[in-house]
This record gives C-alpha cells, structure tokens and sequence, in this order.
C-alpha cells in the first residue's frame, strides 16, 4: 500500500527533521560550541545567575497554581455537565471553549484595562478600587492564565465522565456495594488518572505560555522562562547564547515532564470504551443543584469570557480614552480606520489569514503522509516517525522559534528562508503539525479493518482504495484539522514577534505592537475582528464534528 | 502500480511545491532581480524604531519622489539592535532609523556603519546630534518630559522632585529602558548631568514608581489615568495624545531635561548603498524635516518651524554628550534594571 516499506520512512523522516528536529540541533549547537570548540561555560551559565532560580521558581509555582486554578474551574463544571440536567445543553461545550481559542495576550489585555486604577471596573463601581491592588499579583495572573487554559481539563474529564456512565456503573451496580463505594472504587481511580494527565498538560502549556506573562506578568515584574528568552533576543543588551542555553533548560523541563506524562499514562490507563453506549438517562435535579449549577455557569462565563470581551470591545470603540466611559464617547472610528483600505491593521489582518490558510493546507498534506504511515503506530519506524511529529506539542513555541531562528541563519546554509514570508509558513507548520496529525490519526483510528478488507477484494487498485474509500472517510479529520490549525495560526504571536521579515505585519503583532507605541483602539478593533472570525470558525467546525458523526454512524 | 504510486507521489510534490512557492513567490522574485543586477537600487531595506505614523509618511513620501521601494521594520530601540545582531550571518537591513544616538555611536564603534559624508543638507542639521565623520545624522529629536493626567492632577508638578512628594505616589511610571532607547538616554544624560539623580530616583523608587513597558504603554497608563504621570515621556507621543483630545500635558522640568535625539546611519553590509544615501538626504531635507515637525518631533534642522509645541530652545536642556556614550549606558541600564528588580 501507499505510504508504507523504507522509502516513505525516509521521505517523512527528511521532513520532519529538517522542519522539527534540525532548529533543536541548532540551539545545542549554538548552545555548547565556541568558535568551533566544544564549550560548556555557555550552559553552565545561567546557572550562576541568581535571575534564573528566579525565573524557574516563577514558571514552576505558576503551573502548581496554574492546575489548582483549572481544576478549581475544570472538575465541578464537568460534573455539572454530566451529572446533572444541565448535560442537554450541548451549545455550553462550544461557549465554554471560546475562552482556549482566545488569544491569551488579548485576553489578558482585556483584563488589565478591566482591573486597572481607573479601569473599567472602577468607572462602573467606584467602591471597588481595594480590588486593584489584589488584582495585579500572583493570584490575578493564575486567575486569568487558569480561565484561558481550564478548557482543555474540562474536556478531558467530561469525556472520562462520560465513558464511566456506561457499563462500569451497571456492573457495578450489579455487583457493587452502596453508591458510595462504587464511586470511591470506581470511578474515582478512572477520572483520577486522566485528571493527573490533564494537569500534567496544563503544567507543560503554562511553561510554554507567553502572551499572559509578557502583557500582565512584565506589569507585575513576574519573569517566567518564555519571557526571559524573548528579552534575550529582544532587548538591548542582546545575549543570544543566553536565550539559546534557556531554551535548551526549558526543553529538558517540558521533555522531563512529558516522560512521566507518559509513565502515568501507561500505567494507570484503562480501556473504558466498551461496545454498551451511555444510556441517557432523564436526570432530574433538586431545584437548589440547579440554581447552584446555573450559578456556577454564570459564573464561569462572566470571568472567561465576559469581562475581557466587555473590555476589548469598549475600548475599541472608545473616542477619547481618558474620558472613560460616557455617553457621546463612542464611535466607530477605530474600526473605520482598520477598514480603510491599505491601512496598516487590515494588511496585518490580511497576512494573518494568508499565513493560516498556507499552513492550514501544508500541515494537512504532511499531516496526512505522517498519519497513513503512522497507521496504529505498531513497528518501531512507526512509533519514531510519531513520536516526532507530536513532539512540537511538548516543547514550547518559543524554543521551535529560537531554534529555527538560529538553524535559518547557519553561516553554513547556501541559501536561506529567513527573513522572508516563507519562513513564517514554515515556522507555524512546525509549531502546528501535531494538530493535523493527532486529527487525522483520530479519525484514522476509526476505520475499521473490515473497509480495508472489502474494499482489496472489489477494489481495483490501492491508488483507487485511497482516493475513493480512504480519503473521503479521512475528510472530515483532514478538515476539523485544518481548521484548528488555521485558528491557532491567527493567533501565533511570539513567533510574530521574532521572525516576520521586514514591511510584514500579522494581526497578533500588530495588536502587540498598538500597545507599545501605537493606537490601543485600532489594535483592539482588529482584535474584536480576529475573535469574531475564531467564534464563527468554531461553529463551524462544530457543525462539520457533528456531521461527520452522523455519517460514520 | 509503480506508476501509480509514483502518480500521487508527483501530485503530492508538485502541491508541496505549489504551496511552498506561493509563499516564497515574492522572495524568488526578488533574488533574481538581485543576481541580475538590473533593478538593484531599487528596493531598500529600513529598520526604523518609531515613531509609526512618521515613519510611514516618510515612507510614502520617499517612495513617491524617487520611486525606490522601501521595506520597513518597525520596532523599539532594543528590538532593532537585536535583529541586527541575530541576522549577523546574513545581513538585510540597509539603514537604520535609531531613537538613540548613544547606541548609534556603540554600531559606529563596532564597525557595522559606513561614512555618508557628502549628505545633502548636512550643515543645517544640529551638529551635537550628529557624527562629525559622517557615519548618522540627527535628522529628529524628542524632549523627555514629564507627561501628566489633567483630569486627576490638581497641581502639575515643575521639577523632578516633586514627583517624589506625598501626592505622587504610586501615581508614577517610567517606561522600560531595555525597551525604549529614549528611556535609557534620559537615564544616561540625567545621571550624567545632575549630581543628585540616583538619590532622587531612589526616591521616586520609594514613592512607588513602576517600570511601564514601551513608551506608548507608560504613557497610555497616564492617559487612562491608571498613573497620573509618566517620568522621560516622550514629548510628541504626549502632544500627539493632547491634540486627539486625550487629557494629558507635558511639561520639562525647571532644573532641565534631556534632549534625545533620533539618528539615521548606513549599515556596513548594505546592498542598495545608493538608495540608502538618497533616503538620508531625503530625512535631512526641507520637506523631511516638515513631516518630521508635523508629527510633533524636534527637527534637526533649527529653521523649520514646529507646531503646536515648544520649540528646541524653550525646553530648559541639560547638557550631555553622546559620543561613546553607549558603554556607560550600558552601565546605567544594569544599575536600573538591579534597583527595579
């Protein structure tokens, strides 16, 4: 069959190393050699800083509370989704990920201008000026860090949830003692393990967080390992081989983390899908679990999503911003500028878009090649090819794009993509590879031996077996995947910021960059555009989800 | 079968290709027309720290009087000395637009800048803020004063000190030397100038003073009236804010302030020499130094008139000189840096 036997092993190997594996190389290279000699003095380094205890200290205590505050957030809401009247509501799954899928610079943004001395907040409750100063702390950064990222755990433990409600509680009911000890015995241990899972991925994603710690954390002084290597590169005095030998410790962190991730997984993972499907049951709740549901909703809502929109919205359509808000101090204005055009915010926009679309459609062709081959991921060539291409999921952005920085400017290369747009492409289908692959192996997964069967014996070809039978039925992978990578492609940043070629603005750094010396009120209109753009996109992506589920049933 | 595999094996490439080259497309485009040597004037590459809307205006103006294609990157001080040491290997920009004469003076002393002596206009151009050899001309200038909220100040303050009384406090921000160059000039020229200047920062340090960011959002932070002042705001930014009907003034303090003044120099390694020099004399003459007036800026050359703000010789200066500068502010910079973390 196609993509199989040593040739396209080393086909997809050349590309994942010269994309994903080569800028790694590059950072230790650059990290350990002087002048052609081996040097350790680099690495050894930053140890001898007293900033980067610091630094570490910062990150580590910052993905403790970081966990504490998604699962404080993360584990009564899904409870509420499955347990309680509130599981019909399947339109709260695509409102509750509205948080992770905005962007965190601009929701932090949201927040600052919300909570500030004469914030929103104030101008609305002028007795509320003791929450300020509380605010702008440790505790403001993990409350908005935890409302962006809470998303991803909640998901994770409603699917677990979900999966118990079937033949595990029967049996247990069957054979079990009272509710109680089923609940001790079973299904804590089920959600107990894909809880440790989850949190241990949302310790890997606030290491390799950057948008919340560069806009709130820089107002606080809390330096955190992805900021501390953008000023290196950034910031006079530059000290690039700093930046390098960080990147190279933060590696070793996520990796480290990663490597129990997996033990754990191994371990305490049980098989849950069995071929019973949940029985829905009509729940029935007391009023005072309903309200208290709801209120929790509410709640949750409120934080997440509508006081950072409420803020990013305001102020976009604010006149004069030191007037606050008053009647008569509204207008369009903002958003005329950004529509005028040629204007500065619409080609960011535009490049954004341009950018998405172009690493949407590479990652999936690539995507797809890594997934056919990748199949089960039974032989040793297999587990390699996907070990690798999910790898940009653990280790932070910001190494990808410090490493890719130094590879593309190798003195050795006889000819180079940086600084051009095509770097760009290439960097965000680095960092968002794993996305179409994890998709389209999802739903490759789903395809049962027996179409295989079936199909070598009326098929005609393997050529027609694919264009026929096995890519449509991969379609809608191909397509969720390209979708999520097209999101998340609007609104890269970090990368933005070190590595656009000259004249080339993205939508993320052209937001950035209104507050650091442009107009807040343009930058936060092209924000209010970038998000709405997202929102329809999810639905969207939704819909196809949905779809898809009926044909495959 | 071997041919079919093949089939979608080409399929695939040539899509790959596709794809790859519609973004590369431009890039393409542009080494041929390099290794042709026909066009090579034509294109320039700037690396410009701010202010936006000027340099866009100068953009556009240039391109329309000599028709050479400029392209720009936009960033702080800090961010564009970085991009010129990470790209070392393989040099794009041609000219730089710096809001610091000192780091200027530090590119001319390691060698990465080129003599322009025969510029256009050179003589009108103040000479304190440029290089007598040639190597960046002063072509602007912004005061740093101290930019305050009209609606939350009662009384503006006058001199530095003040900012240091009871009323002030926590009200006061500076922006982040490591990210504005004007910042870390102030620094240098205010510890240079005045004997008293690290104990008066140390006492605004006790009065509560934050490290603000970048200039706009020091001075955003004043506007929204979040803090009430900013200290080494820079005055056209302040200026520009009061004329879109933000509640902020400027004022320069009584005992004096510093000057800073923005350079332009031509990069050793730079291809398109030509373009570049025309882009120099384009900022030093008449109609430059008009829109560099227009956007609130200080002009190098003392004979265009400014608007709407006060002239070079009615801000009480302090007196500093900026050549070899960049080491002590090195200095200065870590000093800060270690008070405020």
């Amino acid at each position: 069959m196609i993509m199989e036997g040593r040739r396209a092993f080393g086909f997809l190997l050349t590309i994942v190393v010269i994309f994903a594996i080569a800028p790694l190389m590059a950072i230790l290279f650059y990290t350990f050699t002087n002048e052609g000699q081996f040097d350790g003095s680099q690495f050894s380094r930053i140890f001898a800083h007293e900033r980067i205890w610091r630094t570490l200290g910062n990150s580590v205590v910052l993905g403790i509370f970081v966990i504490i505050g998604t699962t404080i957030i993360a584990l009564p809401m899904a409870f509420i989704r499955t347990k309680t009247s509130l599981y019909q509501y399947e339109w709260l799954d695509i409102v509750l990920t509205i948080p992770f899928m905005t962007p965190p610079y601009i929701g932090s943004m949201g927040w600052i201008l919300f909570m500030q001395h004469n914030g929103f907040l104030q101008q609305l409750i002028p007795s509320a000026t003791w929450m300020t100063d509380s605010f702008f702390s440790l505790f403001g950064m993990v409350l908005i860090m935890s409302l962006h990222l809470f998303p991803f755990l909640y998901l994770m433990l409603k699917n677990t949830l979900l999966r118990i409600n079937g033949s595990f509680l029967d049996a247990a009911l069957i054979f079990g003692r009272s509710s109680w000890q089923n609940g001790l015995k079973i299904v804590l241990p089920l959600v107990l393990s894909s809880y440790v899972l989850g949190s241990l991925l949302i310790f890997i994603k606030t290491l390799a967080e950057f948008g919340t710690p560069a806009t709130f954390g820089s107002r606080i002084g809390f330096p955190v390992f992805t900021t501390e290597i953008h000023s290196y590169l950034s910031r006079w005095p530059v000290d690039i081989r700093m930046a390098t030998s960080l990147s190279l410790f933060l590696l070793s962190v996520c990796l480290v983390i990663w490597y129990f991730q997996n033990l754990i997984g191994r371990k305490y993972t049980y098989g849950v899908l069995s071929g019973k499907t949940p029985a829905r049951r009509e729940i029935k709740d007391k009023w005072y679990i309903k309200t208290a549901s709801w209120t929790f909703v509410g709640l949750v809502l409120l934080l997440s999503i509508g006081i950072p929109y409420f803020s990013i919205i305001v102020t976009s359509l604010q006149k004069v911003r030191g007037d606050g808000l008053q009647a008569g101090n509204f207008s369009f204005a903002s958003y005329q500028e950004v529509f005028t055009s040629g204007s500065a915010g619409l080609t960011a926009f535009l490049n954004s878009i341009v950018f998405s679309i172009m690493t949407a459609i590479i990652t999936a062709m690539i995507g797809l090649f890594i997934a056919l081959y990748i199949k089960k991921g039974e032989t040793r060539k297999q587990q390699v090819l996907d070990f690798f291409s999910l790898m940009p999921n653990i280790i932070p952005g910001i190494v990808f794009v410090v490493g890719l920085i130094m590879f593309w400017n190798a003195p050795w290369l006889p000819a180079t993509i940086y600084n051009t747009k095509a770097m760009v492409v290439v960097t965000y289908c680095v960092l968002f590879l794993p996305y179409s692959v994890q998709y389209i192996k999802s739903s490759f997964s789903q395809l049962d031996a027996s179409i295989f069967q079936s199909a070598a014996i009326f098929g005609r070809s393997n050529w027609a077996v694919y264009r026929r039978i096995i890519l449509p039925l991969l379609m809608q992978g191909i397509l969720t995947g390209m979708m999520m990578t097209f999101i998340i492609s609007m609104r890269e940043l970090v990368a933005g910021l070190l590595i656009l070629p000259p004249s080339v603005e993205t939508g993320a750094t052209f937001i950035y960059s209104q507050f650091e010396q442009g107009n807040v009120g343009v930058g936060m209109a092209v924000a209010v555009i970038t998000v709405l753009m997202t929102v329809v996109f999810m639905f969207l992506l939704d819909w196809l989800q949905r779809r898809g589920g009926q044909t495959n049933a | 079968m071997k041919k079919r595999r093949f089939k979608l094996w080409a399929t695939a490439g040539i899509l790959l290709t596709l794809a790859l080259a519609g973004c590369g497309n431009k890039e393409v485009k542009e080494t041929n027309e390099a290794s042709a040597k026909t066009q090579e004037e034509k294109v320039l590459t700037v690396y410009s720290a701010g202010p936006d809307g000027l340099a866009a205006n100068i953009q556009q103006a240039f391109e329309e009087k000599t028709g050479i294609k400029v392209e720009m990157f936009q960033g702080t001080t800090g961010k564009i000395l970085s991009r010129l040491e990470a790209e070392k290997n393989n040099p794009v920009a041609d000219l730089v637009v710096l809001a610091s004469v000192a780091s200027m003076d530090g590119l001319k002393a390691t060698d990465q800048l080129q003599s322009y002596e025969a510029a256009k206009n050179k003589d009108k151009i103040n000479s304190d803020w440029s290089d007598q050899d040639g190597y960046f001309y002063g072509y602007s200038a912004s005061a740093l004063g101290i930019a305050y909220n009209t609606k939350n100040t009662t009384q503006a303050p006058r001199d530095w000190s003040d900012l240091a009384k009871a009323e002030w406090q926590n009200k006061i921000n500076i922006p982040d030397p490591s990210l504005s160059g004007s910042a870390v000039d102030f620094l240098f020229g205010y510890t240079a100038a005045e004997k008293t200047a690290w104990s008066t920062i140390n006492t605004w340090k006790k009065n509560g003073l934050q490290v603000n960011g970048a200039n706009k959002e020091a001075l955003d932070a004043v506007i929204t009236g979040e803090k009430n002042a900013t200290i080494a705001g820079v005055d056209y930014m302040a200026y520009k804010a009061k004329a879109d009907g933000e509640p902020v003034e400027i004022i320069y303090p009584t005992s004096g302030t510093v000057v800073s003044p923005r350079a332009v120099g031509i990069l050793k390694d730079a291809k398109h020499v030509e373009a570049a020099q025309a882009y120099v004399d384009f900022l030093l003459s008449d109609e430059g130094q008009k829109l560099v007036a227009d956007a609130y800026l200080l002009p190098g050359n003392k004979d265009i008139a400014v608007k709407n703000r006060a002239a070079l010789d009615e801000i009480p200066q302090l007196s500093v000189d900026w050549m070899g500068a960049e080491a002590k502010q090195l200095e200065v910079l870590t000093k800060f840096t270690d008070l405020f973390r």
